[in-house]
């Protein structure tokens, strides 16, 4: 018995010694972690206590704590939400969109990447690199304007291009079916290079050794593409793809807002922009609450039940 | 880090709700204050005056639109805001300051001042339903008791409002009243404009009737070659934008029933766009031929409000005809359609108001608004200035100051012609008036309205610089022929409108875009199918209880007398 709580306060000194050993040692690091943290829960954490406005009638003039309950224990705005064929159509594209963004632009950047990996003449390699991520940089704004440009049925460089061509103009801006594609299409041109830089970190971080193993063995380009390169960075694609799953029910707002139009609104309008037009524009902050609350605890539901899945599956998961 | 940030987007979304609520103690304190010091001063009377002027200086901000238009002045600080705020603390003894609005997003800006307590004392805006919703979360100050107070003392606003503008959205109910109209000076609304030269080229008359119209456009259509050269891929022979209801309201009107009764025109009028009116869906359905007859912009929906390609169209001289606001292409001074498009094109390029779109009766018929409906002043409940709000709402109702911010100084801004008519002259500078008249500033007033009626008149169509009078004069004589004036319809608030007005008015675009461009064998399928999600998703339950309040209030009577 003694023995044991000897151990146990030994054990527990020595924590404590260390605790205090790498706070003194690292101090400075310490003290630059501290911004961050206040800015996160000044800026995500403190407001998480507005959720409660989903649950109330909200009203511009009171605090939260005095606003009434909601209808039906609280539950009226989710219940209306459930019932407005605009969100339930919000709901339906931005699943649609996403997934649609998940299984065609996930692997582009993955691919990309491992053929810039493959080029050999550095600068040219460097050059289209460059250019590849120079899109991120661009706002939604610029985008649509460019694509207007572009794509526009009467205007559009593309269109004329057809037309003088003796084609039929492409709706590309304007048919709610080709919207998707402009959409998805442009959403990869503007991030597949960005994207691409984790997956050259990975690569970069494959030991040469492994290649040059493989060159003794015999293996050519594409075996050893397939059997180091690929398995090298397998546990970063997974990373990014719990990550994205978790997004599936979220959504950016810049890139849907700046590109929908009236006519493709069938299938333009995301939760995100919904959220914008009845809750910022139409004060239904209630309602607008309870819609993003929604989203995000699907959201975290999906990253969970993603992060699991891929633990089950022998990977390691995020956390 | 990315994705995890947007999974607390949701956050955000909240904060703004945050800033709303963390505003909100302020504001609830504020208003205590406001009945409080409504209260003393109640007792008082207006003691606290002295010859019109408080004892001590007293602070006021006040809503003013900015434009964002090309070398314009700074709308919080220019000539025209010196002259208010000197006179106000001479009249007064009340300090004026601006706070500047972006026009085109003006909705969206005052809710959000709204929710975070830092609206200012005077607000205004184009939308009641916004001032409703935000009245029924305790955010109005309630104008009816301020008015039986004051009202006596305020000559200036009763003379130029009178009782019609004043007390149109009194709750004849509750008896409370969150908003006061400013005064159209001019209530003429829209007109069709068409290229004067273009058809000169082509000899044809200006047309009367909306067939001549048609065979017009289709001339400019067909002759675009002769008409623009190496550019005639860029006609437009009809010009129609996003907004629809409003950019081919002439040609929605004249389809509707003219003995419409009261009572259906208000049913059907929660759209001020007129979606649901009889007679809608036949002139939606003639747009739609003229669209797949290559008569329309084909690229008109992807631009949205406040974008300037479409007027950079007309001014670069592409479009043909186009429908807007009575004395759309001579606004802007230099900056004007019609001064750009004869610099561009040359001196007989321009623009001429026409009149062709017939009724069933034969007859030009316009709906025009009343005085009232225009722009709405309230105070919020942060205002703890009452009283001096109230004067301020006074002192630029008076006539010589509406005059005086209208015209400017003689030499500056306008010349004084022959027959003592005002002319308005191209300003540079501090005198730059950033909106049209300065309307901006003369919030209970939007129009010209000089001191003297005849004298304003006389001075209508010399009230835009670089445009030939004659030119406006035949617009504003178009404009004001067979005009029908909305009425007031006294029912209590419609709650099935409470936040519905965005919504539904989004939606009511999407029904019009979609219907204007679907190809002619599907029109009827889309314009119905869209119909009934618009009313399902809110407008039906409108029209309901419209139909419900209406017959209350005026029984089985279909006329509001």
């Amino acid at each position: 018995m003694k023995v044991m709580t000897a151990g146990n306060s030994v054990a527990a000194t020595a924590e404590k010694t260390n605790w205090k050993a790498y706070l003194k040692r690292y101090w400075q690091l310490y003290v630059l972690l501290i911004l961050p943290m206040i800015y996160f829960l000044v800026f995500k954490y403190i407001p998480m206590k507005y959720v409660l406005i989903a649950f109330k009638k909200y009203s511009i003039v009171q605090k939260v704590g005095e606003m009434p309950w909601a209808d039906n224990h609280g539950f009226q705005y989710f219940i209306q939400a459930f019932h407005n064929r605009d969100f339930l159509n919000a709901l339906r594209n931005t699943v649609g969109l996403n997934l649609l963004d998940l299984v065609i632009g996930f692997p582009i950047p993955i691919i990309f990447a491992l053929i810039l990996n493959e080029l050999n003449v550095k600068w040219f390699k460097k050059t289209i690199q460059t250019i590849a991520y120079m899109p991120h940089f661009l706002s939604w704004v610029i985008i649509y304007g460019l694509a207007i440009q572009l794509f526009a049925p009467s205007n559009g460089l593309v269109n004329m291009f057809i037309t003088k061509l003796g084609g039929e103009t492409v709706p590309f801006l304007n048919d709610p079916g080709k919207w998707v594609g402009t959409y998805i299409f442009l959403g990869i041109w503007q991030s597949f290079g960005w994207n691409s830089i984790i997956y050259l970190a990975a690569i970069a971080g494959i030991s040469p050794e492994l290649y040059e193993a493989a060159s003794v063995d015999g293996a050519g380009r594409f075996k050893k593409m397939w059997h180091i390169t690929l398995p090298g960075i397998k546990s970063t694609i997974v990373v990014l793809l719990i990550m994205a799953l978790g997004n599936i029910l979220g959504s950016a707002f810049d890139r849907p807002f700046a590109l929908q139009n009236n006519l493709v609104m069938q299938n333009a309008e995301v939760i995100s922009t919904f959220v914008y037009k009845n809750g910022i524009k139409g004060l239904q902050f209630s309602l607008t609450t309870a819609v993003g609350l929604f989203q995000s605890v699907v959201g975290v539901f999906f990253l969970l039940f993603a992060n699991w899945l891929s633990r089950k599956l022998g990977e390691r998961g995020i956390w | 880090m990315k994705k995890k940030i947007v999974a607390l987007v949701l956050a955000c979304t909240m904060g703004l709700g945050m800033v709303g609520c963390g505003g909100s103690s302020s504001s609830s304190s504020a208003s205590a204050s406001t009945t409080d010091s409504s209260a003393s001063s109640e007792e008082a009377g207006s003691s606290e005056l002295v010859d019109g002027k408080f004892a001590e200086t007293r602070h006021i901000t006040v809503e003013v639109y900015d434009r964002g238009n090309d070398g314009g002045t700074d709308p919080t600080n220019n000539m025209y805001t010196e002259y208010i705020k000197k006179g106000m603390l001479e009249d007064h003894n009340v300090e004026v300051e601006f706070v500047s609005v972006p026009r085109w997003t003006e909705t969206e800006e005052i809710n959000n001042l709204l929710a975070s307590g830092g609206a200012p004392d005077i607000c205004l805006t184009y939308s009641y339903p916004t001032i409703q919703t935000y009245a029924n979360m305790g955010g109005v100050t309630d104008l009816k008791p301020l008015m039986d107070q004051y009202g006596s003392e305020l000559t200036n606003l009763q003379n130029w409002l009178g009782d019609t503008n004043i007390y149109w959205d009194l709750d004849d109910e509750k008896g409370t009243l969150w908003a006061i109209e400013g005064k159209r000076a001019n209530n003429r609304r829209i007109n069709t404009f068409i290229r004067k030269d273009w058809l000169d080229k082509l000899g044809l008359e200006e047309p009367t009737t909306k067939e001549e119209f048609y065979n017009v456009i289709c001339a400019f259509r067909d002759n675009a070659k002769e008409l623009l050269g190496k550019d005639a891929d860029k006609m437009v022979p009809f010009s129609v934008s996003f907004d629809v209801g409003w950019r081919a309201a002439l040609l929605i009107e004249s389809e509707m029933d003219p003995k419409i009764t009261d009572k259906e025109f208000y049913i059907n009028g929660f759209d001020d766009r007129k979606l649901t009116q009889n007679g809608t869906k036949a002139a939606m359905k003639t747009l739609n031929k003229w669209y797949n007859e290559g008569l329309l912009w084909n690229d008109f929906a992807l631009y949205t409000a406040g974008d300037s390609t479409e007027d950079d169209m007309m001014k670069a001289g592409y479009v043909g005809a186009f429908q807007h606001n009575w004395d759309y292409p001579f606004r802007g001074g230099d900056d004007s359609i019609q001064a750009n498009l004869q610099r561009i094109i040359g001196d007989d390029a321009k623009y001429v108001a026409v009149d062709c779109f017939e009724n069933s009766e034969g007859k030009h018929l316009k709906y025009v608004d009343s005085t009232a409906g225009d722009r709405k002043i309230f105070f919020p409940t942060t205002n703890t200035e009452p009283l001096a709000s109230l004067l301020y709402l006074d002192w630029i109702s008076a006539p010589e100051h509406i005059q005086y911010l209208q015209i400017g100084d003689e030499g500056v801004t306008h010349n004084v012609l022959e027959d003592g008519a005002i002319e308005l002259i191209p300003a540079t500078g501090d005198p730059i008036m950033n909106s049209g008249n300065n309307i901006d500033y003369t919030i209970t007033c939007n129009g010209l309205h000089l001191a003297d009626d005849k004298l304003t008149l006389l001075s209508m169509a010399h009230s835009y610089p670089a445009c030939d009078p004659e030119d406006v004069q035949k617009a504003l004589d178009i404009a004001a022929t067979d005009n029908k004036i909305a009425k007031n319809v006294k029912v209590p608030e419609i709650v099935a409108e409470n936040g519905m007005g965005e919504a539904l008015g989004s939606k009511r675009d999407v029904v019009y875009d979609t219907a204007l461009a679907a190809k002619e064998a599907d029109f009827d399928k889309v314009w119905d199918s869209a119909i009934e999600d618009y009313l399902a998703s809110g407008g039906q339950a409108i029209m309901d209880e419209r139909t419900e309040k209406f017959e209350a209030k005026y029984g089985s009577s279909t006329s509001v007398e």
